[in-house]
């Protein structure tokens, strides 16, 4: 078997994918001794550990999308949203205090809408580390989450965005925001031309998880965030 | 570009500073300004920093990794710890070697294991013991 280790690469796509291993690694015997240790210890229960992981795969960036959606159609939902983000949450079925009563320990109940024009369009990142509005949009993809992203698109934001396929006239005004511990952000787009008397259905279907982060744009026909996949080498069960 | 050329410098002491560990080091009082800096760099807050444009790509999650970050979660909901410990010191301002050298999920686990040790709710003993204990349950018979 072999084992491929690449130290001091913490790069986008200079990865390499877990490799296929039959044995237990010393990250899965860690997780489960912590884990087991904690539950014997009275820290948690595994009827508390068993909550947190049915909260954590149910969310997702559907619910973002349905946000958007209502946003566009309804004013003044929208209005309630830049207002405050967390209260008009629970008018499409987020409630940001689940699963603790409290929200969950890293995503603080505070999160900022970023509404673009057709001349401000908005991006976020977490240089720190990888802040994200789980309760909205579920886990941060991988490359949200990699040292080239948050290294680079405070100082190159136009180019970064011209590599994930979005090319912003130069007229275009880029506001990142740097996400952290206490405030989450997530991008309300501008809804496209040619989505005239759509449903607000039909509209979630193009608002992206990719939309709502802000390195890409929806459109007509655009219903997919498109990237490489790197392959688990023992996925979550569902 | 003399800004340009400095920086390349700064990056080049910063990657060569992993001390000599057959040298005492305690009375290394010859660090030198550029040095002291190059210590002080924080290798986790990368904004600003150059890199080369690269494939953004997804990662099917593993189960440890949905695990860990249930575990670390849970942990801080039962108020053993708080999120600003797990950000701002213990997942992340862990050196350069331990930052970019293992897993995302691994720094958690990692920092979890830690914590639960200092903060006195296991004894590295048992900690050991334990991961011995889950090795052998899973080794291949
Ligand atoms: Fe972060």
């Amino acid at each position: 078997m072999s084992h491929t280790h690449n130290p001091g690469d913490g790069g986008a796509g200079e990865r390499h994918a877990a490799p296929m291993v039959e044995e237990i690694t010393d990250f899965e015997v860690l997780e489960i001794a912590v884990r087991e240790l904690a539950i014997e210890h009275g820290l948690f229960t595994a009827e508390d550990h068993r909550r947190f992981t049915e909260w954590a795969e149910s969310v997702g960036p559907a619910a973002g999308s349905r946000l958007v959606a209502k946003a566009w159609i309804d004013p003044a939902f929208k209005a309630r949203v830049m207002e405050d983000a967390v209260k008009a949450c629970k008018e499409i079925g987020i409630d940001w205090a689940e699963p603790t009563g409290f929200g969950t320990p890293s995503d603080y109940m505070n999160l900022r809408v970023l509404e673009d024009t057709p001349t401000l369009h908005h991006v976020i990142v977490c240089t720190l580390c990888s802040c994200y509005p789980r309760p909205l949009l579920g886990m941060s993809p991988e490359w949200y989450r990699t040292t080239n992203y948050r290294r680079r698109l405070v100082r190159w934001p136009r180019e970064v965005l011209a590599e994930f396929g979005l090319v912003l006239p130069p007229e275009v005004e880029i506001r990142v925001e740097d996400s952290n511990q206490k405030c989450r952000f997530m991008v309300l787009p501008v809804r496209p031309e040619g989505t005239e008397n759509w449903t607000e259905k039909r509209l979630a279907e193009i608002v992206t998880r990719d939309c709502m982060i802000g390195v890409a744009l929806p459109r007509p026909g655009r219903t997919a965030d498109v990237h490489p996949v790197q392959k688990a080498g023992r996925p979550v069960q569902r | 570009m003399s800004a340009r050329r400095d920086l390349r410098q700064q990056q080049e002491l910063i990657g060569a500073i992993q001390p000599a560990l057959h040298v005492s080091q305690n009375w290394n009082y010859a660090v030198d300004g550029a040095l002291y800096k190059a210590y002080m760099h924080p290798p986790h807050d990368v904004g600003g920093q150059f890199d080369a444009p690269g494939v953004y790509e997804e990662k099917e999650e593993e189960q440890w990794e949905l695990n860990t970050y249930v575990t670390c979660e849970v942990l801080g909901w039962r108020g053993v710890w708080n999120s600003e410990e797990r950000r701002r010191r213990a997942d992340n301002d862990l050196g350069y070697s331990l930052y970019l050298g293992i897993p995302y999920y691994g720094r958690w686990i990692l920092a979890a294991a830690r914590m639960l040790v200092d903060k006195n709710h296991i004894s590295l003993a048992e900690l050991i013991e334990k991961v011995a204990e889950v090795k052998s349950r899973h080794a291949k018979k």
